[in-house]
């Protein structure tokens, strides 16, 4: 047996899918196609790591869902589960809906269908009178990434109707890569980002304030100031023509990564993007890894452990290796393991903890030779190392959904490793 | 140097938008001339129509009066020098205006922040109390005196002839299709209402006739021995025409042509308080 996914869908249900895998394409060049009981996850990080995107479709939304993880039963006891590690070139499954509109008039079904042990996803789009058009797509073998945030214990949280995002992004011009959206308990501004260098004689500065009144929900903790790239709420603004829920922002301080989401039931959308930290917040904060880098954001994703690592070792998983599990002891049949995404600067361990350049995460205190004109926050954390194990008493899940999990979700938790002043943390 | 101004209402606001939007077409960086009656938008670096030969380059004009506003303050540097110039990219102030669609009200005032801006300030508010408010500061460069241009209308002699245009859709697909074809339109007019636009090529020959076009009622300039049956005629780049007809935005309520015999075509299009010039030099 291996891992599979199989699902139907109708037509408009094929138009949300479709929508989704656009709004995705803002991100990034590849997808991860990401099947488990919760339902089947795309997924996405766009070359950066600066952002990720995730859209949960549960089964129920699908006429029909079928999905299997293979399940292999070793000698030390350890049943590793492989789950389907999909991983699509978004020039390839892109094209296929393109053109969702007349998909949803024109086709009847469409089924998506693969197993890990062939090599392509086989879409079928099933027209009337008998028309069956194939699309066979080469995935590559790649374990898919999760982003662990807690929308939650976030001190901010906004809900707006996507006209009003629609309408701010109009407004800032695109050679403005970033904006700054500064809060407080009764106010509502989108502004262009001045922590850039920009040249300075020919750049507009727009600033929008909206009343907390055009809200459905707003509830802000405490005054914030938060800068974040602008292209990729593009994205989320695509899908949201898809489902009309509101958009729900959560964000903290300068540093946490912003979460955008959309959820309708029956599909749930999440966008995180880091944010840049501020240079105070540094030295302070526990929770956040800041990270300095060279006019571009750094790589935020981190290898993780792979299994039985001995002593305190940070170890690599390098993208084409065989699957591992994370943690022997669990069964994690979702995905669930994050992975390295070919950063140049991580290198495999040998029982010693990894140099960090200035590209990896580093210290909060100054990583020598790194000139730190941004910084910005590492979004993507997972508990590492097998021994310590104890201290994590949750598995990786995937994002959002705190209310139905019954683990703890706030753990934090430290790791040290010998041979480096790098401190890893998590936030959960 | 003090200016501040305000534009209230839909039909101005509007037209206030598509006369951004129209310089924003034609020109990448233009010359905001703020008189004490009226802006007006040129072209950046132009040199000003001579007399003599009227040798120039294609340019538009745009002049919006004080009655588009409904408030208007300038103060120039001193007594004498009561204008301000100052050049800005016209996609900004287009942006910036088109976020002024729907709005309650739209303010521009001289400002400086990190460099002189013109600040675009646009209110919405609607009956349900929501009120939302877009600001946009817009680098600008401030002219001194020895870098201001002539602001027209320049002091040209009267046009041999003078005829209202054709309808604009029908102009501009003509012109459109003759586009494909070559890059000179030789422009004919008379004074007894008849247009005539003409292209050749090696292969083809292009001819369109209008009439019954009606001309304006003719001023004191014009010469009396002219004929007016007689064509005037002028063969300019057909490309600049398309441009403005494509470009431009605005509805007017009087579009008309002026000819220069063999020397300046000139395009006026008026609507309210808006009057835009587009000039094209012979070829």
């Amino acid at each position: 047996m291996a891992a599979m996914l199989k699902c139907v869908m109708s037509g408009s249900q094929v138009k949300v899918f479709g929508k989704a895998v656009q709004a995705l394409s803002r991100i990034s060049d590849e997808l991860w196609l990401d099947p488990s009981k919760k339902g089947l996850a795309l997924r996405c990080v766009n070359s950066s790591r600066s952002a990720y995107g995730c859209v949960l479709f549960s089964p129920v939304f699908f006429q029909h869902y079928q999905w299997s993880a293979l399940v292999k039963m070793s000698e030390n006891e350890l049943d590793t589960t492989l789950n389907l590690k999909c991983k699509l070139g978004m020039k390839s499954i892109l094209p296929i809906f393109r053109c969702v509109n007349s998909l949803e008039r024109n086709i009847e079904k469409c089924k998506i269908f693969t197993r890990s042990d062939k090599c392509k996803v086989v879409i079928q789009f099933f027209y009337r009178h008998g028309i069956k058009r194939t699309h066979n797509i080469c995935f590559q073998e790649s374990q898919p990434l999760q982003v662990i945030f807690d929308k939650n214990v976030c001190t901010n949280t906004l809900m707006i109707q996507p006209r009003l995002l629609a309408d701010a992004i109009v407004l800032f011009t695109s050679s403005q890569e970033e904006v700054t959206l500064a809060v407080t308990p009764l106010n509502f501004c989108l502004k262009s980002s001045n922590e850039e260098s920009m040249d300075l004689s020919n750049a507009v500065y727009s600033e929008m304030f909206v009343g907390s009144d055009e809200f459905d929900f707003f509830q802000i903790g405490m005054d914030t100031e938060i800068t974040f790239c602008f292209k990729e709420l593009k994205g989320i603004l695509t899908f949201s023509e898809a489902t009309h829920a509101p958009i729900s922002i959560y964000f903290d301080f300068p540093g946490k990564p912003l979460a955008l989401s959309i959820d309708d039931m029956l599909v749930e959308a999440n966008f995180i993007l880091a944010t840049l930290a501020d240079e105070s917040s540094r030295a302070s904060s526990p929770q956040s890894l800041c990270l300095s880098q060279k006019r571009k954001r750094s790589d935020l994703i981190k290898k993780k452990a792979g299994k039985n690592i001995t002593g305190q070792a940070l170890e690599c998983i390098s993208r084409k290796a065989a699957p591992r599990r994370l943690y022997p002891k669990e069964t994690l049949t979702n995905i669930s393991a994050l992975e390295n995404c070919g950063s140049p600067a991580m290198k495999r361990a040998n029982g010693d903890v990894s140099e960090v350049s200035e590209n990896s995460v580093s210290n909060t205190e100054e990583v020598p030779g790194s000139l730190c004109l941004r910084k910005f926050s590492c979004m993507f954390f997972g508990a590492v190392s097998s021994d310590q194990q104890e201290h994590f008493n949750h598995p990786f899940d995937s994002l959002a959904r705190a209310s139905d999990s019954e683990e703890d979700m706030n753990n934090v938790c430290r790791k040290e490793f010998n041979g480096s002043d790098a401190k890893y943390f998590c936030i959960i | 140097m003090k200016f501040r101004a305000k534009i209230t209402g839909k039909g101005r606001l509007e037209l206030f938008i598509h006369v951004s939007g129209t310089v924003a077409r034609l020109a990448k960086v233009c010359v905001l001339r703020v008189r004490p009656d009226s802006l007006c938008f040129g072209p950046a670096g132009f040199r000003g129509l001579r007399e003599a030969g009227l040798r120039c380059e294609a340019g538009l004009w745009c002049e919006v009066r004080r009655g588009a506003f409904q408030q208007f303050r300038m103060e120039g540097a001193s007594e004498d020098l009561d204008e301000i110039h100052l050049e800005l990219t016209a996609e900004h102030l287009s942006r910036a205006a088109r976020s002024a669609a729907g709005a309650s009200s739209l303010k521009l005032q001289l400002t400086h922040r990190r460099c002189p801006c013109l600040t675009v300030a646009v209110a919405l508010a609607s009956p349900l109390g929501r009120a939302r408010s877009v600001v946009h500061d817009l680098p600008v460069q401030v002219l001194p005196r020895r870098a201001w241009r002539d602001c027209p209308p320049p002091s040209l002699r009267a046009a041999d002839a003078s005829i209202h245009l054709p309808r604009w859709k029908t102009l501009r697909s003509i012109v459109e299709r003759m586009a494909n074809v070559g890059d000179h339109v030789l422009v004919e007019a008379n004074l007894r209402g008849r247009m005539t636009l003409s292209m050749e090529t090696e292969v083809v020959s292009i001819k369109s006739y209008f009439k019954n076009l009606g001309n304006p009622p003719e001023s004191a300039g014009v010469p009396p021995h002219r004929d007016p049956e007689s064509m005037v005629q002028v063969r300019i780049d057909n490309r600049k025409l398309l441009q403005f007809l494509e470009g431009q935005q605005i509805n007017p309520t009087m579009a008309l042509c002026n000819i220069w015999d063999n020397s300046l075509l000139q395009l006026v299009l008026v609507q309210e308080d808006v009057s835009l010039q587009y000039f094209i030099p012979a070829l």
